[in-house]
């Protein structure tokens, strides 16, 4: 009896309190809360509702229903291309990325002397403001740029107009993308290598392990949840790509590297037609949401987390 | 969890909130407290301090006006523009480019007779022409400050080098090729093409007469006349080779950048920057003529900003009042003098020349009176801005010879010629 009813009390004080607690939080929270709802929750609500609308920038807007997304996919002339160079960007970019990434950081082993030196180097482009980036990338490869400088008056070589060729513009928006990120998932795979468990390489060693065998079987498996939240994460940077064809090419020639969310920006600032914008920007979030939710479904089959 | 409920509806609360305050912008005075608020782009510190100087001599005309002045980089002045005009807040007095008054006519209240009369301005005070480019749908939306037209600047020293004939003023399209093709080299090439609205379609317009709009309003970009000379045009790049072609269309200003460097020995831009060619960094003597004649004449447009009384002003009568002092004899004088600006005002012109050097002001100002002879009112469509906002990465593409120019007309005149 006593002892039930004295775990009862306790109970119910601690989940008194517990109340009392998390309205006190909530008081603390409301500031937060509010910023939240201000200029995150209600422009996402808004974009719903403007998506639905004809809404100009300024001038009368009219209730259009669905008529945004229509028009998106069938009578946009620059819709389908940006979503198939948003979708080539990521297939090129992603795999690009972290192959790249990963080789450095496996480069960047304990033997190399300086090697923090070297991944400060390969940080920098990260933490450089992009547009100085895309500008000098810029200089390099126009065709009175450095590469063509020197190829000319070395090999006699003209090389193509990289930025203004349709056959090579988004190939150097994606190598300038790739010189510019991969040093953020360098420094992922660098610091999750520095983790693996001695005991663990020290057995596979001992079972004769080596090289790409290690590499594969031991190494990849135990890094992959790294891998998994670096993918997650490059997918998603690559459907939101904008600075760089913004920069670098203009999404020229004609559509040529016009990524989604370009699109939305020309359709938002540039031509003023921020429902159709709108539209397009849930367009982009749906698709951003469902490959994510594909992906962490999909990383029960190839993702081992060590309990 | 528990929050869930509360939250949701504290949102679609504040949702309906946001709703309501978008829909009720309705258009203000913009200012609360009487003061009359000239919205102006202003690029550096010594534009604004240039404005400045306008505005005290305004306030002096106007000691019982309470005139405020209010700046913002070229490009986001236009963006802030979109803004306040979705939120209501259009400053009274609204400066306003010509070439985008089609984009934002609306928010512009329509100047009548009586209003000029308020503001102490009479319509002859302006330069032939100049009224227009404050004007949209036959109405009259401000009154132009300055006016301008495009010019074929020269590197003298490009073309003396490489021994070509020195453009000259009435020159034609036989006499621009020659020259193109005389000061090609093989380290600079005799012309820049250009990716900005009139900087490349002023020579097309100049060699076919026609503007890329119809009389009635019409984007007109298949007109075979207009066609064919743009054609021409981006032939220069691909056929004549005395063009390089645009290394990305994130460049806008290519063919001036082209040719303010160094690179290039001709290009096409706007008398507005006369004064920053003639004293260019790269160190060359500039020459200027205006643009050659084609065979339907010698067409040119008429350019230029203006001042426009927003729509909701509270207090017009004041506003028109600050307008005619903006635009007034004293301010259009001090501009002029500066060599800032061309003035619109007909009688404050020839002192804009009086600011040149003495050994440039002879060429210049001929070519200024050739350019300016009889040029014709821009025509544009309600979406002028966005048909060059597409047309330029597409130009891209047409000078590196992967589409033709007739195509990418074609195609915007499909998407934007209902």
């Amino acid at each position: 009896m006593t002892t039930i009813s004295s775990a009862g009390t306790r109970r119910s004080s601690r989940s008194r309190l517990s109340r009392i607690e998390s309205r006190q939080a909530l008081g603390f929270m409301s500031p937060a809360l509010v910023g939240l709802a201000l200029f995150t929750i209600v422009p996402v609500g808004l974009s719903v509702v403007m998506s639905l609308y004809d809404w100009p920038a300024f001038g009368e807007r009219s209730f259009a229903g669905l008529g945004n997304y229509v028009d998106l996919f069938t009578s946009n002339p620059d819709f389908w291309p940006a979503l198939r160079n948003s979708a080539v960007f990521a297939l090129l970019y992603v795999p690009l990325n972290l192959v790249v990434a990963l080789s450095l950081a496996l480069a960047l082993g304990p033997r190399i002397r300086g090697r923090a030196a070297f991944r400060v180097l390969f940080f920098i482009p990260v933490v450089t403001p992009i547009v100085a980036n895309a500008l000098v990338w810029k200089m390099l490869l126009q065709p009175q740029g450095l590469f063509n400088g020197i190829s000319v008056s070395v090999l006699g070589v003209e090389l193509p107009n990289f930025l203004a060729d349709e056959n090579w513009a988004m190939t150097m928006v994606v190598v300038m993308s790739v010189w510019q990120g991969m040093g953020y998932n360098m420094l992922i795979f660098s610091a999750a290598l520095e983790q693996l468990p001695a005991p663990v390489i020290e057995a596979a060693r001992i079972d004769g392990a080596q090289g790409w065998r290690m590499l594969r079987s031991v190494v990849l498996p135990m890094l992959s949840p790294s891998i998994f939240f670096a993918t997650v994460m490059t997918v998603i940077t690559a459907l939101q790509v904008f600075a760089q064809p913004q920069l670098l090419t203009g999404g020229g020639p004609g559509n040529a590297t016009l990524p989604l969310v370009q699109f939305i920006y020309n359709q938002g600032f540039k031509f003023q037609d921020l429902g159709l914008a709108a539209a397009a920007a849930w367009v982009l979030f749906v698709l951003i949401i469902g490959l994510t939710a594909f992906q962490f479904r999909a990383q029960k089959r190839w993702v081992h987390y060590e309990h | 969890m528990r929050m869930r409920t509360p939250l949701l509806a504290s949102t679609a609360a504040l949702a309906m909130l946001g709703l309501a305050a978008c829909g009720s912008g309705s258009g203000s005075g913009g200012s609360d407290d009487g003061a009359i608020v000239w919205d102006m782009w202003s690029g550096s510190q010594a534009d604004t301090d240039a404005l400045n100087e306008t505005l005290e001599i305004v306030k002096k005309e106007n000691p019982d006006v309470d005139v405020r002045l209010q700046t913002a980089p070229w490009n986001d002045y236009f963006t802030k523009l979109t803004t306040n005009m979705s939120s209501g807040n259009l400053a009274c007095l609204t400066s306003m480019n010509g070439q985008r008054l089609s984009t934002y006519a609306d928010a512009f209240e329509p100047l009548t007779d009586a209003d000029l009369k308020t503001a102490g301005i009479s319509r002859d005070d302006f330069a032939p022409g100049a009224l227009d480019i404050m004007t949209y749908d036959d109405q009259l939306l401000g009154l132009p400050f300055d006016v301008s037209t495009m010019l074929v600047y020269y590197n003298k020293d490009l073309i003396d080098a490489a021994g070509a004939p020195e453009p000259k003023i009435g020159w034609s399209f036989d006499d621009f090729e020659a020259t193109a093709q005389g000061a090609t080299t093989d380290a600079t090439k005799g012309f820049a093409v250009g990716l900005g609205e009139f900087q490349w379609m002023a020579l097309p317009i100049a060699m076919s007469g026609q503007q890329p709009v119809g009389e009635d309003g019409t984007l007109a970009l298949t007109d075979p006349a207009f066609a064919d000379a743009a054609t021409w045009y981006s032939g220069l790049v691909t056929d004549q080779e005395v063009a390089l072609p645009a290394a990305s269309a994130s460049d806008t200003g290519w063919g001036e950048n082209q040719y303010s460097g160094g690179n290039a020995a001709m290009a096409v831009d706007g008398t507005w920057n006369a004064v920053s060619y003639l004293g260019n960094d790269a160190g060359f003597d500039a020459g200027m003529v205006d643009l050659p004649t084609g065979e339907a004449g010698s067409t040119s447009l008429v350019l230029g900003s203006g001042y426009g009384i927003a729509k909701g002003c509270e207090n017009k009568e004041a506003a028109l009042k600050v307008l005619g002092s903006l635009v007034g004899k004293d301010a259009q004088d001090a501009m002029a003098t500066s060599g800032r600006s061309y003035p619109a005002r007909a009688e404050s012109q020839p002192l804009y020349f009086s600011s040149l050097d003495k050994s440039v002001r002879g060429e210049v100002e001929a070519a200024f009176d050739a350019a300016f002879a009889d040029v014709e009112a821009q025509r544009s469509t309600k979406d002028w801005d966005k048909v060059n906002t597409a047309l330029q990465p597409d130009l891209v593409s047409v000078y590196n010879g992967q589409a033709t120019m007739t195509d990418v007309l074609g195609q915007t005149q499909q998407q934007f010629g209902e």
